[in-house]
């Protein structure tokens, strides 16, 4: 019996890494590699004919002098602005997003009943068409003489130039563009939410809003933030949704800094200082988040 | 296609390694700028860099042409080869620069699809030609990446066996500076760089046409040439700051890019190079344009508008103005390199190139296409005139040249600082 149990014990001690190889494989294929490059390419010391970075594969070769022009510029120079502007278009976006977003995701959970299928499809449904596609569509919406316009000259409204390189526009589509991404988890955390703690909070003598205040927004905390999480990535390094509806050096955000040195001429080890600094920043986040997650774990138990 | 900078057969002679810190950048340029001789803004001349070795080989300028070697290794093709048929015939181009029915019928004469992968900017048609395992048939650069393009085996030499139309080119062009003896390519279109605006909304042109970027009035509507070397250009002429547009020295690089990064609060200003079809749609009402914008600019106009609403400026004095080439090459890469050099010839044929002409609105540099044909013709209203490239603007006029590594990090590292919004 004892036996038994040992080999058994045995082969589950094998199992769970040989199901954990798919990940790690993934995670050095997909993750460590690139990272890797970019680095290669950031602390490059030499350029080739075109004028572009040779990778330095190997870390002795590394020389710091762009990464520290680039966190310099950063810092104190040229890009400060653009760091700024990024963070708040993002923080404005993510108020927009959980102002829009909490509702229709309460909504859902506890009183959309039996239209709650439906609901979450319509939710979804913007994913079925390609990001891309539906930017372009905004921008013939938003043209001076576009739809947009016309509708607010029914209510009388002056016609307003959306796409003339505005601050809101971008942060509208940015919203707009990412709101899925923040509804879905949030949606699952309520729907977690024992209904129960919420009747004994009633029979207990709380109103809806109390109840809401110190029994639904507490136990949804960690699903608000999953959702923050999951939305702030990827808007602060997006560049396409303001080349889009905008295009204008008046609303660049950090991604469009990293496209263009990327992108356009042979600049590319500046290109790669700034993804190494976007993604030191964004770690600091996460970090954050995962140590919230952690407490959040503990207290669980 | 691999380019190893450390192979002595690329490096003439040894270079000194260059830094790639902003501060080593900008302390280079100081040091070319006093190296060179007194400031570029004194010498408005062309050879104010005479040859500049730190590239690993020569560049180009008129007071210094350039003959670009051949070698064993990458020979032209045979002369007397037949065309080839069947598949894809691959152009690298950029968006909107050839008739799409010239393309058509030398396709169906040669029974060849013709398909064309666009670009916008240089930089992306290095990107692109550069993509291993990718093959084009025909592209199209300037002579400011010409010389790269050769040293880096890029393009195949031309058999000018294949090309009697040559005889047709400005005997200039024939021998042209930047390709001594027309060795890898022929020129395509020529191009002026100017202002172009809706003259029913513009009332009053100033002396200087590059003033209505800066102008308030049209605020919002004002766009910048998506290109750093003809915004950063313009800047430099507009603010007198140097007749050298190629200059290397930071500051005053740096000025012309402030005054542009201006525009940025003032004007709200934007950059794409759309012109042609931006102004007659009414988007912009001011933008920097190449010369054939205006002209193509009149097949984009909505119904019932005329081309007197279209307005294009350009300096008065052959002498200050901006002026360029681009060129037909073909890549080393090409799968079908005798039907290159028989498109290479078609477009050097007085018909077809006025055909593509009055398609695209770019000038060929042929001698029985002159201004005052092509304006008998009626391909160019008078009132764009002044978008009409002459000969003497080719003796006299500023050209981007290809520059050192150094020079062009410099540009690129301030305009970066101009699209990251000042």
């Amino acid at each position: 019996m004892a036996e038994r149990e040992d080999r058994h014990d045995r082969a589950t001690r094998r199992l769970w890494p040989a199901l954990a190889l798919p990940g790690t494989f993934w995670l050095i294929a997909l993750f460590l590699v690139p990272i890797y490059a970019v680095m290669a390419v950031a602390f490059s010391g030499s350029i080739n004919i075109f004028g572009e970075p040779q990778p330095a594969w190997n870390p002795l070769d590394w020389k710091y002098g762009t990464f520290i022009d680039v966190v310099q510029d950063s810092v104190t120079g040229p890009y400060q602005e653009v760091w700024i502007r990024t963070g708040t278009y993002c923080l404005v976006a993510l108020v927009i997003c959980v102002l829009v977003g909490f509702p229709v995701a309460y909504y859902t959970a506890r009183l959309a009943g039996k239209r709650r299928g439906l609901i979450l499809a319509l939710i979804l449904a913007p994913w079925w068409i390609n990001y891309i596609t539906r930017m372009l569509a905004w921008v013939n919406l938003l043209q001076d003489d576009g739809y947009v316009n016309k509708t607010l000259g029914v209510f009388g409204i002056a016609p307003v130039a959306w796409l003339s390189g505005n601050s809101y526009t971008v942060v509208l589509a940015l919203a707009y563009g990412y709101l899925p991404f923040f509804i879905i988890p949030l949606f699952a955390s309520l729907d977690r939410i024992d209904p129960r703690l919420l009747e004994a909070s009633r029979d207990l003598g709380s109103g809806p809003t109390h109840t809401f205040l110190r029994v639904t927004l507490p136990l949804s905390k960690m699903g608000l933030i999953t959702a923050l999480v999951i939305t702030a990535l990827p808007m602060a390094g997006d560049y396409y949704t303001n080349t889009i509806v905008s295009g204008s050096p008046n609303t660049n955000m950090i991604g469009n800094q990293i496209e263009l040195f990327l992108l356009q001429g042979p600049l590319k080890h500046y290109g790669a200082s700034l993804v190494l600094l976007l993604s030191l920043v964004l770690l600091f986040f996460m970090a954050y988040y995962l140590i919230l997650t952690q407490r959040a774990g503990r207290d669980a138990q | 296609m691999s380019f190893d900078p450390t192979d002595p057969a690329w490096r003439p002679r040894p270079r000194p390694r260059p830094g790639l810190s902003r501060r080593n950048f900008l302390r280079s340029g100081l040091w070319l700028g006093a190296g060179i001789g007194a400031a570029p803004i004194l010498s408005a001349c062309n050879n104010a860099y005479p040859t500049v070795q730190s590239a690993g080989y020569p560049l180009a300028r008129p007071s210094n042409p350039v003959t670009l070697p051949i070698r064993d290794s990458n020979p032209p093709i045979d002369a007397g080869l037949d065309p080839e048929t069947g598949g894809d015939f691959k152009i690298l181009n950029y968006d909107a620069y050839m008739a799409p029915g010239i393309m058509k019928d030398f396709g169906a004469r040669h029974g060849v699809q013709v398909q064309v992968t666009p670009y916008s900017n240089y930089d992306e048609m290095l990107a692109k030609i550069r993509t291993p395992g990718e093959s084009f048939d025909l592209v199209f650069p300037g002579p400011s990446v010409l010389s790269k393009m050769v040293y880096a085996e890029l393009l195949q030499p031309l058999n000018h066996s294949y090309v009697p139309n040559l005889k047709n080119l400005w005997p200039e062009y024939q021998n042209p500076w930047y390709d001594r003896g027309a060795r890898y390519t022929v020129p395509y279109t020529i191009y002026g760089t100017g202002v172009m605006y809706r003259a029913d909304r513009v009332t009053s042109i100033p002396d200087n046409g590059y003033d209505l970027m800066w102008d308030e009035e049209y605020s919002g509507k004002i766009y910048l040439l998506d290109d750093l070397s003809e915004a950063i250009g313009m800047s430099l002429l507009r603010n007198h700051i140097s007749k050298d547009i190629n200059t290397g020295d930071p500051a005053f690089v740096q000025q012309a890019t402030n005054s542009i990064i201006d525009l940025i609060g003032r004007v709200n200003v934007k950059t794409d190079v759309s012109a042609y079809s931006e102004v007659p749609e009414g988007t912009a009402t001011i933008h920097q344009a190449w010369s054939g914008d205006p002209i193509a600019g009149q097949y984009y106009l909505p119904k019932g508008e005329t081309p007197d609403v279209l307005g294009y400026w350009r300096p008065k004095d052959p002498a200050d103005r901006v002026i360029g080439s681009d060129n037909i090459a073909i890549p080393k890469s090409a799968g079908k390199p005798v039907l290159s050099h028989m498109m290479i010839n078609d477009l050097l044929d007085n018909d077809i190139a006025l055909r593509n002409f009055g398609w695209n609105g770019y000038q060929p540099p042929l001698n029985k296409l002159s201004a005052r044909y092509l304006i008998d013709q009626g391909y160019i209203p008078e009132n764009l005139m002044s978008a009409v490239v002459l000969p003497e603007d080719f003796d006299l006029g500023l050209t981007f040249y290809e520059v050192t590594p150094d020079v062009e990090a410099l540009w690129r590292q301030f305009w970066a600082e101009f699209k990251a919004g000042g």
